[in-house]
């Protein structure tokens, strides 16, 4: 038999979605190795960014074992099918990024090729979103969970949430500390670090109460405190490629439609969101600061919220760009601790996630092994280079140039692992392959489109059909995509039924 | 819109250039494609290795080749892995198989657990928990059939080779692929670097938009473009084969492979071989046990740009690398594939190329450290073995060491050709195994892990006996093929 190695003392500082989503997993998947104490202050408050999810959350509540219907009515949460960008190539556009397919997802050649090829000789052609299974149910307001058969209309299509971050971590904590973790209240005052190794040996809070631990995870948010603060891990800044350094939030009561995706709505200096919950909906102005005022934003995004207020504006700062290592010594940042990439395209929980996988997968027994945290940090660093492409590319490609802040970006240098992409892109409707990673060939297919970036040239194989019978397949899809969803349920009586939301706890 | 491709011209002698212009044209029938046929390169190795891994399946079922002809009117076999003796001297045979190793219980691999169950003492050899090792130990075959514990394997083929070339010669033929026989006598490159012309001998000359050069390792147009090759030979020690064509027996359905003081040597029915590393062999002692055998000369390594202007060359003429593990005509059909969906316009852009160029290479490459893994994981006392545990590893696979020695993890790559069971199975059957059991496995008490594993053990052994042998199913085949 094994021998139990002597648990591991695993130290969380800060208890916002991040330092519970940690707690929660390490205590549920690791209860043998490691014993989890937290420590947050009820002074500070949580960021709680992220409210939109991708797809991948799902495997995390699975993994935990939290039913999807309860963790959804206690967290006032939306089904979310895709994210709706407005007027990001032009003013006036629209376009949906779903968690899903386009065209029937059958073909030898992807559904592209053949749009591209229609599109260049000028052919009509519906709307993109009424090819795709998820926008056409997004659209239309409607929901219902994907089949299980990828082969259907109905199974080519993901889901994720929108939710409220400052109820998810309350639920996560009763999970954690059912499943023993431990809490403290204090603000953090001092950290002791060993004079030969580097590592931290313990924190020491306000109170002069001292915590020892074999592993600390950074949670503290953007102030980095061990990461960032004690190792001085240096921050590798992104600012010029993704200059927005500022959001005001601001939530409003949900009175208009309860649509199943977010919105990301193209702003003079930046964008906007709108993540409709089930009791209100959350509104912010994410801008570059170096392009527009404060009280100018502050005012730009009181003037659009749909509903009523139900708070004043808060300002938030950040900096785009990630530490050059998440896990140092016995340390590991999590989430905005680590770096911050702004929530665009969903993908703050997302990171907390992955960092969370590859930290349990990797977990030490003692002190952390060099292999180990350099895995982690390989891992790491790959989905933050290639979020970062992802998000860059929605700001460069654009016809846009009615401020200096689109100017900018539109003409800006571009990272060579982007500008690759893009050309191969232009010239051939090519998309850039991996096999993991987070967003695949569909979401780079749909910014592309989205944005207005019809290539130049396809698959010559698409050219092998005749255009007649090409315009026909197309118009039956449309057409049965439409009858399809047509049969769905609306998203609000669907959570209605499924998960009406209960008073917080 | 672009200029369209509309002329390829594929040269080759065999097998490989086959391949490539039935399937561009078969895949692509709107281009024009030619095969010159040239005189067979006998150190081709993707065109004289019989065995093959499981690709080549779906390779022939996209060109809407079926079993019938690829397999039994060929006289093809199936093979379902390759059984490695003598690689560590202390430890038993292993079988690689082309399956999943054990069941998934909990939410970990099941090398994990098998690791804790080794560490414990009570593990039976990784291999016994494969289905299809245990049935191809037996000597007996199925295909994967659902709703037994033969439900996940997968095949690879060994070919008679004479046989298949000529299916696929027929089939190049049927669906429209121009053929000519000659001989290439100079290949004229143009100022941007292309294929201009080939001119052959006796007169006469060839051009195209594309070109795809299976010529093999002399690389006629490819290397007439350019000879820059990235040397393997520091990782991969055998640089000579013996290969020996003898009479037709039936093939065996796990491949041995046996390894000897300076290489190793398979038999795959009729075809048997001798890999050997020049410097550290008695070359006189293995020739006089293989006196027919073909003696063949290989360089391992690859182009990192086996696509240039408008040249691609598939095959021996991109990589060479020993045929351990099978991989040589799986890389050329890979690439094959890769190629049809990636067919340029006539512009040939370098980012095009360039981006299947990035694949190849990850490929290769990977393909590269997993049959390095072989000689840097073998344990064998002669100097030939013990220089070779002594080199260090490419930057790779030296991760891959690096983390499965700590605690069973198989870190991701792109492109990769195995599976990380594959991986899994040998390195474990080579003896190598992590400094700590995975605290993840917890989550699965051991007495339940043990019993689980047992069961499924149990069950692969009562299964085992209700299959046929492999001549008794192929035999069903053919008879039912002549109904």
């Amino acid at each position: 038999m094994t021998t139990p190695g002597k648990a591991v003392r695993v130290v969380i500082v800060g208890g916002g979605t991040a330092g519970w989503m940690t707690a929660a997993a390490i205590a549920r998947l690791l209860p043998h190795r490691a014993s989890v104490h937290l420590v947050e202050s009820e002074a500070i408050g949580i960021v709680g960014v992220g409210e939109a999810t991708l797809p991948h959350i799902r495997f995390f509540n699975e993994r935990l074992g939290i039913p999807e219907a309860e963790f959804m009515a206690l967290t006032r949460a939306t089904f979310k099918l895709g994210i709706e960008f407005r007027d990001w190539g032009r003013i006036g556009d629209s376009y949906i990024h779903p968690f899903g397919t386009f065209g029937s997802g059958k073909g030898a050649i992807d559904f592209h090729h053949y749009w591209s090829r229609l599109s260049r000789a000028g052919a009509p052609l519906p709307p993109l979103d009424d090819l795709s299974y998820a926008c056409t149910l997004a659209r239309q307001g409607r929901f219902a969970h994907p089949q299980a058969d990828p082969g259907q209309l109905a199974g080519t299509f993901g889901y994720a949430y929108q939710f409220d971050a400052q109820l998810f971590a309350p639920y996560l904590r009763g999970l954690a500390e059912r499943a023993g973790v431990v809490r403290t209240d204090g603000i953090v005052t001092a950290v002791d670090r060993d004079g030969d190794t580097g590592d931290i040996r313990a924190i020491t809070l306000a109170d002069g109460t001292r915590i020892e631990g074999d592993l600390f995870v950074d949670c503290s948010g953007f102030r980095s405190l061990l990461v960032g603060g004690a190792m001085e891990e240096p921050f590798e800044d992104w600012a010029h490629w993704l200059p927005a350094d500022r959001a005001v939030a601001m939530p409003c009561r949900t009175e208009t439609a309860v649509t199943p995706y977010t919105s990301a709505i193209a702003m003079p200096a930046g964008w906007r969101w709108r993540i409709p919950l089930q009791h209100r909906t959350g509104n912010g102005y994410v801008y570059a600061s170096a392009f527009v005022g404060d009280a100018e934003a502050r005012d730009a995004l009181v003037a659009a919220v749909e509903g009523e207020p139900l708070a004043e504006p808060r300002l938030l700062r950040f900096r785009a760009g990630r530490r050059r290592r998440s896990w140092v010594g016995n340390c590991v940042a999590i989430g905005l601790a680590s770096g911050f990439l702004e929530p665009l395209e969903s993908t703050s929980i997302y990171l907390v996630q992955q960092a969370i996988t590859a930290l349990v997968e990797l977990f030490p027994d003692g002190a952390p092994s060099p292999p180990d945290r350099d895995e982690f940090n390989r891992v790491i660093d790959l989905e933050y280079d290639r979020i970062r492409d992802f998000l860059i590319l929605h700001y460069h490609a654009t016809t846009r140039s009615d401020s200096p802040f689109w100017d900018y970006v539109r003409t800006m240098t571009i990272p060579d692992s982007l500008a690759e992409k893009l050309d191969l892109w232009r010239r051939r409707g090519r998309v850039v392959k991996y096999r993991e990673g987070v967003f695949l060939d569909a979401s780079w297919v749909a910014v592309y489109l989205g944005q207005g970036i019809v290539p130049e040239g396809w698959d010559p194989r698409a050219d092998a059909s005749d255009p007649v019978a090409v315009h026909r397949g197309i118009a039956a899809l449309r057409q049965e995509i439409a009858a399809d969803v047509a049969a769905r349920p609306d998203h609000r009586g669907f959570l209605d039924r499924y998960c009406p939301m209960t008073d917080a706890a | 819109m672009t200029e369209p491709l509309r002329t390829v011209l594929v040269a080759g002698g065999g097998i490989t250039g086959w391949y490539a212009a039935a399937a561009i044209k078969r895949r692509a029938p709107f281009l024009d494609v030619t095969m010159l046929a040239t005189r067979g390169a006998p150190d081709a190795l993707a065109d004289r290795i019989a065995c093959t891994l499981p690709s080549i399946r779906g390779f022939h079922a996209d060109l809407g080749i079926g079993e019938e002809d690829a397999v039994l009117r060929t006289g093809a076999a199936c093979r379902l892995g390759t059984l490695f003796s003598g690689w560590a001297d202390d430890l038993p045979d292993y079988a690689h198989v082309y399956d999943r190793y054990g069941q998934r219980f909990g939410a970990t691999s099941f090398h994990l657990h098998w690791l804790r169950a080794r560490r414990a003492g009570w593990a039976d050899a990784f291999d016994s928990y494969a289905p299809a090792a245990a049935l191809a130990r037996a000597g007996r075959f199925v295909p994967p059939t659902p709703g037994t514990p033969f439900a996940d394997h997968d095949y690879g083929l060994t070919l008679d080779l004479p046989r298949q070339e000529r299916m696929v010669r027929a089939f190049a033929d049927h669906v429209g692929v121009r053929i000519l026989a000659g001989e290439i006598a100079d290949v004229a490159i143009d100022d941007r670097g292309f294929v201009a012309r080939l001119t052959l001998v006796g007169g006469g000359s060839l051009a195209a938009d594309l070109v795809v050069d299976a010529t093999g390792p002399a690389a006629r147009l490819r290397g007439a473009i350019d000879q820059a090759v990235d040397d393997w030979s520091g990782w991969l020690p055998c640089d000579r084969l013996l290969i020996h064509a003898g009479a037709p027996i039936e093939p065996p359905v796990l491949t041995p492979v046996v390894a000897h003081a300076a290489g190793w040597r398979w038999s795959s029915g009729a075809q048997t071989g001798i890999a050997y590393a020049a410097a550290h062999a008695d070359e006189a002692a293995l020739a006089a046990l293989m006196p027919d055998g073909d003696r063949i000369a290989i360089r391992p390594g690859m182009r990192r740009a086996p696509w240039r202007g408008n040249c691609v060359a598939i095959g021996d003429s991109a990589t060479q690398v020993e045929p351990l593990e099978w991989c040589n005509l799986h890389l050329a059909l890979s690439a094959i594939d890769r190629l049809v969906t990636m067919l340029p316009d006539a512009a040939m852009a370098p980012v095009e190329a360039a981006d299947f160029n990035r694949q190849c290479v990850a490929e290769a490459e990977r393909v590269r450290d997993f049959v390095a893994l072989h000689y840097v994981a073998a344990r064998r006392p002669e100097p030939m073995w013990r220089a070779c545990a002594a080199t260090p590893p490419p930057d790779s696979l030296a991760h891959t060491l690096t983390q499965f020695a700590e605690r069973g993890r198989l870190p991701f790559y792109e492109e990769e050709t195995f599976s990380r069971d594959e991986w899994a199975a040998v390195l474990i059957g080579q003896g190598v195994l992590p400094r700590r059991v995975d605290p993840l496995v917890e989550a699965v008490p051991a007495d339940a892990a043990a019993a689980a594993m047992a069961r499924h053990k149990a069950d692969i052994a009562a299964a085992v006996q209700r299959t046929p042998t492999h001549a008794a199913w192929l035999a069903a085949q053919a008879s039912r093929l002549s109904r």
